[in-house]
């Protein structure tokens, strides 16, 4: 440490060079990060305390298959169940078809003791419960169009030959979806298609987390030899399920970033062998003033990774900053919630800042460090 | 006058170590946007490439898509019976009536994903000439049998010849197994539409597939389709209707533009460095062109062609990294029908020029200012260094 000045002098010394290995270094990393939290945030679907409680029931087959609605008095009866609401896909057009964003008809009266994670002013949950045709919008949702509480809004049916003609009611925050669906009432929905009793699925919250597993059991094995039999996962594990019909995502992901990275090794080795052959008379000096090899090692190593680490935190902290304040729902169109920047994340670009600058320095800095004095002194740079 | 290309490769291969490196850098950028391009390209064209012309798919008014459509069983004979649909060799209308329905089943990996059945009849396959059985036969009515693209069988779990599946209430027995092309259909499961509908207890029809005998036969079928106002059908055509659904390709698109932008950022700052490098170490030579009666405008646009050079070997690179990913098969969602798509990636000549232009880009930013600073050389003080 006592030569840190030297080191950081040393950094200094071709201030451009620094500053495009920086920048070179910044702009991967910054992509790195991007690709690291969108995965991240991917594979962690809303995720609050009380997400761990819930549960989802669906048609053993597929989605696709529907539930009859009877079913919800037989799982409100399950042991270890405290609420359950039906949950049904609209999956209609408001205005134009690229306005896509989700929306679903459930059972009002107890839909906020399943979502109890959701942020939303008293008044206004009791005033879409007494509302047949109300509805509440995720705050993203209602950003994205405009809209404030009162205002009529008009889906046409796609999946359903149903156009509810809805009235806003509530804007929430949070929830499992983090303020990017739309909710309406279940009965109003059953009404516009002729009342033909069923739900895609039913959102169940659990007496407590210890009880999850059994509760998803209990309910599989009451409809078990029915003709249409169930299949009951956590929040969780049912929204990772979206997540693992896009593909190899992660794959896909990880090989990018492992490819940037590797970039980085060659455009900052680039830089230090550069730097280091320079000053082969300068290191032979310095062993001439009594400096031991493993110092200048050392103090090389060092430099690089200075470098590397400060084009990273540069990299993942714009990235950081950028994502808070950008808008991205309404940037990607609703596919992206947000994207945080965790302190996970940012100490992994931390390190990898730091392995960049060892494996970066490493061949030319050691080759140098052992050159002797003599040899290094004769060379004419 | 201008400064000989021979000069530049000549500097190039003496610092052939960094040069090296840089290339390779620029290489792997190139091949990761072109890896992306391939992807969505694969993606795209199975869709685009679907379809015959004539031929026209009749679903629900209202509907999206044939997942999301469906009707009445007699509207069937409605619609086969329209003047202008094409006749077999047996002199049967051709027109299919079929339903879709969507099981959620295990990948070879072990993730699930959904996977589309569909019901049909001989008279789909005969609208469908580009999937042909590569392995077993058909299947049969009254046996519970299924035939299975190759892409799905390759890809999913109990899809192979022989392999018994159980999907809603019975065990299904894979009869066969069948090639489409490259075609949204290579993403499919193919039974009895009777067997099918009764299975899973819906008696109804997610659509029709019709062929018109010719183009004025066509637009005549589908005005009268919308025109009946008792039906609530709509006939969209079958190539427009696949081609709609490459909106599945969005994300990736967007994804891959911004991660070719930002490491295109990356090497450009890195072939900066390189040829800032590269020209500062020899400010002397610099000198001596300028002395030679070189002039400024030549030392600029010589130092320019180095780096694009440079770049150009590593958009060299760069394609043939990216080449080897050509053909292999991958699938993800298709955001319309909700259920796989499979597809292979796919990369063309233009793809390969744009990658390499793509690497011409990187060189002209970053040699941009390391050649201006060259040109901007004071002859005695670069020959007194």
């Amino acid at each position: 440490m006592k030569y840190s000045w030297l080191l950081l002098k040393n950094v200094l010394r071709n201030r451009r060079r620094s500053l495009l290995t920086i920048t070179s270094i910044a702009a991967s990393l910054f992509l790195v990060t991007a690709l690291l939290t969108l995965l991240w945030e991917l594979k962690n679907p809303g995720q609050t305390p009380e997400s761990a409680l819930r549960l989802v029931t669906r048609h053993k087959v597929s989605l696709f298959n529907t539930l009859p609605i009877a079913y919800r008095g037989k799982i409100a009866r399950v042991e270890g169940v405290e609420a359950v609401i039906g949950s049904m896909w609209f999956g209609g057009v408001y205005k134009d078809p690229s306005n896509f964003f989700a929306q679903f008809s459930v059972d009002a009266d107890q839909f906020f003791e399943v979502n109890a994670d959701m942020r939303m002013p008293e008044d206004q949950k009791e005033a879409f419960k007494k509302d047949r045709t109300g509805a509440i919008a995720g705050k993203n949702v209602a950003e994205r169009f405009g809209w404030k509480i009162g205002d009529k809004i008009h889906l046409k049916g796609a999946l359903f030959q149903f156009d509810p003609e809805l009235t806003l009611r509530g804007i929430y925050d949070g929830g499992s979806d983090d303020g990017g669906s739309l909710y309406f009432h279940w009965d109003y929905f059953n009404e516009g298609i002729n009342n033909a009793g069923f739900t895609g699925t039913f959102a169940i919250r659990a007496r407590s987390a210890e009880e999850v597993p059994k509760v998803a059991e209990r309910i599989d094995a009451l409809f078990e030899n029915a003709s249409v039999p169930t299949k009951t996962e956590t929040e969780r594990a049912f929204l990772l399920g979206f997540l693992s019909m896009m593909g190899n995502i992660q794959f896909l992901i990880t090989s990018i970033c492992s490819v940037v990275i590797f970039t980085i090794i060659l455009v900052a080795s680039n830089t230090m062998a550069m730097s280091i052959r320079e000053r082969v008379r300068e290191i032979g000096v310095l062993k001439a003033l009594g400096f031991r090899s493993g110092q200048i090692l050392a103090m090389l190593l060092g430099e690089s990774v200075v470098l590397a680490l400060a084009g990273a935190l540069l990299g993942a902290f714009t990235a950081r900053w950028l994502f808070a304040s950008l808008n991205l729902p309404a940037l990607t169109g609703g596919f992206v919630q947000k994207l945080n920047v965790g302190p996970g994340i940012l100490s992994l670009c931390a390190l990898i800042g730091i392995l960049v600058g060892v494996l970066a320095a490493g061949v030319p800095a050691w080759r140098a460090s052992q050159r002797p004095a003599v040899e290094a002194l004769r060379r004419v740079a | 006058m201008k400064i000989p290309l021979k000069y530049n490769l000549g500097s190039l291969w003496v610092r052939r170590v960094g040069t090296l490196m840089t290339a390779l850098g620029i290489g792997l950028t190139v091949s990761i946007a072109i890896t992306m391009m391939a992807l969505v390209n694969g993606l795209d064209s199975t869709f685009v490439e679907t379809g015959h012309p004539n031929q026209l798919i009749v679903i629900r008014d209202g509907a999206l898509n044939e997942v999301n459509s469906y009707f009445n069983r007699d509207l069937f004979q409605t619609v086969r019976l329209l003047a202008g649909i094409a006749k077999d060799e047996q002199g049967e209308p051709m027109a299919a009536g079929e339903i879709i329905v969507v099981i959620n089943h295990p990948r070879l990996t072990g993730e699930s994903s959904n996977v589309i059945v569909r019901g049909t009849s001989a008279m789909g396959l005969k609208l469908r000439p580009e999937a042909r059985l590569v392995q077993g036969r058909w299947f049969q009515r009254g046996l519970r049998e299924i035939v299975v693209s190759e892409s799905l069988s390759n890809r999913f779990q109990s899809m192979r010849l022989g392999d018994t599946l159980h999907m809603s209430r019975s065990d299904w027995k894979v009869v066969g197994v069948f090639n489409a092309a490259g075609t949204a259909y290579d993403s499919e499961i193919l039974a009895d539409y009777e067997e099918i509908a009764q299975d899973w207890d819906r008696p109804i029809y997610t659509s029709i597939l019709l062929r018109a005998t010719d183009a004025p036969a066509f637009a005549q079928i589908r005005q009268r389709i919308a025109d009946d106002r008792r039906i609530h059908l709509q006939a969209v055509d079958q190539k427009e209707y696949f081609r709609g659904q490459t909106v599945s390709s969005a994300g990736i698109k967007a994804l891959g533009f911004f991660i070719a932008m930002m490491m295109g950022v990356g090497s450009s700052f890195a072939a900066m460095n390189m040829m800032y490098g590269s020209i500062m170490s020899r400010s002397k030579e610099v000198g001596t062109l300028r002395a030679l009666g070189f002039s400024r405008w030549s030392i600029l646009s010589s130092f320019m062609v180095e780096s694009i050079l440079l770049a150009l070997l590593g958009g060299v690179l760069g394609c043939l990294m990216a080449l080897p990913l050509h053909g292999i098969s991958t699938g993800t969602a298709n955001f319309v029908t909700f259920s796989e798509i499979l597809f292979n990636f796919r990369i063309t000549p233009k793809m390969l020029l744009l990658g390499m232009l793509f690497a011409a880009t990187v060189g002209v930013f970053g040699g941009g200012l390391p050649a201006l600073r060259a040109a901007r050389t004071n002859l005695i003080n670069a020959l007194r260094d």
